[in-house]
């Protein structure tokens, strides 16, 4: 059984969060989507199907498994799991008669035989799909699919909780300076080995568990609510980390962070509120940065989703930043505010539109023009480099290709600046 | 527009953005080590030129014109381009 992990149609709806990486590469817990399908499956062999794009970076970055190959999709009994779906313990099974697995008018899952896929036209899953509806059993399917960005958000709680109890280990592997406390159930806190807790930190597990992996370094007067993840190599300084909190490999956290997800190597290193909040990889937030999470006439929150304002049904969503964004000192983001990947923003003191395209700057009240692409480059590789991270050619050319299809849109943002 | 307008058109916008001189703003001037231009400054002057001229600039392109005179030359092959 070969379990194929595909992106579909409503890929857009994650934009910027997913424009350098598949849909089900982003966070939602401990780890990725990805990463919590496939722990239902250990050992299985696993292709991918991504936005076209996408595949020779992410075709590198996956140590060259199987990205939109056709051939994938043949000599085996397949297992297509929609790479959007959550996985929190309910994962379609293996094994069993062929079926169509369906949220409403998606596809969550399809499980197929080798048989009735060698004979039909394979070109990626959801024509497979689409191909065999008639002729499969079609069945609702009990997974939950997310459908927006804040929907990673809100299941981020529930997903560290079960990303806890899938743990080998649990308890203090790590150092936790005797000064440092963890305020609730004791069971229910990993430090990894390598992982250092500083005195005057409180582990506060009353809300739910805590996971501090492997070199990770919580320094001094640091407050982590669970359920909270903190990642690899990364330094929470001196923060208030409230519940609901992932934060990636290799950041630098500090000031006051609620109910968000911080991808890897990203800095936010000062004072400055961030809520309710997805922050991709490579951002800078600068000093004082922050966002607000909640209306002040405490109505749904609305989001720009592929250029149409979308009622996301929560009153509490705050800002969603594509990866390579860099904020100045004292920037303010509106609630439910997109920024793209690669934008350079000087916020100054007033609060920003809702929507700022990829690769464009901010500066003087208006959305405009970047440094160009070399100039992009070049603070990529230095960012890059500071973390030892080198910077492969087929990710410079993903981001060439993001400029490049973003560019139609910030065009237009920039003629309505202008106006 | 005359190569000649958009000359002084050009120069003016840079005076003014630069807080420049306006008798310094001659052809060979670079806009960082002659005026003085600091990183956000150059950026403005994009955005200045083409409210000025109603054009829009390829960024990469637009960046790489390093002195006065070189911008007259691009902006007047962007208006040719973009307005006839």
């Amino acid at each position: 059984m070969r379990v194929c992990i595909f992106e579909d149609a409503t890929a857009d709806n994650f934009c910027p969060v997913n424009l350098v990486r598949p849909t089900f590469e982003v966070r939602c817990g401990a780890v990725s989507l990805r990463e919590r399908i496939l722990r239902g499956y250990a050992d299985a062999e696993v292709c991918y199907f991504v936005r076209d794009y996408l595949a020779p970076a992410y075709r590198r970055r996956m140590g060259g498994a199987p990205v939109n190959d056709p051939n994938a999709l043949q000599g085996d009994d397949l297992l297509l799991i929609n790479g959007r779906m959550l996985a929190l313990g309910d994962w379609p099974a293996a094994e069993g008669p062929e079926q169509i697995g369906l949220c409403g008018e998606d596809v969550a899952y399809a499980r197929l035989s080798a048989t009735t896929v060698a004979a039909l036209d394979v070109s990626e899953p959801l024509s497979l799909v689409q191909q065999t509806k008639s002729k499969v059993e079609t069945v609702p399917a009990p997974q939950k699919l997310v459908r927006y960005p804040w929907h990673l958000v809100e299941h981020n709680g529930k997903c560290i909780a079960a990303d806890f109890d899938a743990l080998p280990k649990k308890g203090v592997h790590g150092e936790m300076a005797e000064l440092s406390a963890i305020y609730g159930d004791k069971e229910q806190v990993y430090v990894a080995p390598g992982a250092q807790v500083h005195p005057m930190v409180v582990l506060d597990t009353h809300g739910g568990p805590v996971i501090v992996e492997e070199g990770a370094t919580i320094l001094p007067h640091t407050r982590v609510e669970g359920p909270s993840y903190i990642g690899p190599d990364t330094h929470i300084v001196g923060a208030k980390i409230r519940e609901g909190c992932s934060i990636g490999p290799a950041c630098r956290v500090g000031g006051e962070v609620e109910e968000s997800i911080i991808h890897g190597y990203t800095n936010k290193y000062h004072d400055g509120f961030l809520g309710h909040a997805y922050v991709g990889e490579w951002v800078n937030l600068g000093a004082l940065t922050t966002n607000s999470d909640l209306k002040n006439d405490y109505r749904n929150v609305e989001v720009y989703i592929k250029g149409k304002l979308v009622d996301s049904g929560s009153a509490k969503v705050g800002c969603f930043i594509g990866d390579h964004t860099k904020t100045s000192i004292g920037t303010l983001f509106n609630t439910g505010t997109v920024v793209g990947v690669g934008c350079i923003i000087l916020g100054g003191s007033e609060i920003l539109p809702k929507y700022i395209p990829s690769f464009a700057w901010y500066y003087n009240s208006r959305i405009a023009r970047g440094g160009g692409f070399e100039a992009f480059t070049h603070i990529v590789r230095t960012a890059m480099g500071r973390r030892q991270v080198e910077v492969a050619d087929e990710e410079v050319e993903l981001l060439r290709a993001v400029r490049e299809m973003t560019k139609t849109e910030r065009n237009e943002a920039i003629r309505k600046a202008r106006k | 527009m005359s190569e000649a307008s958009i000359a002084e058109k050009v120069r003016q916008v840079v005076a003014k953005q630069l807080k420049a001189d306006l008798d310094k703003v001659v052809d060979d001037a670079y806009f960082v080590q002659n005026l003085g231009a600091d990183s956000l400054q150059s950026m403005e002057l994009i955005a200045a030129f083409e409210d000025e001229f109603d054009i829009e600039m390829d960024e990469d392109e637009a960046v790489k014109v390093k002195t006065v005179g070189g911008a007259i030359e691009f902006i007047a092959r962007v208006v040719a381009e973009q307005h006839g």
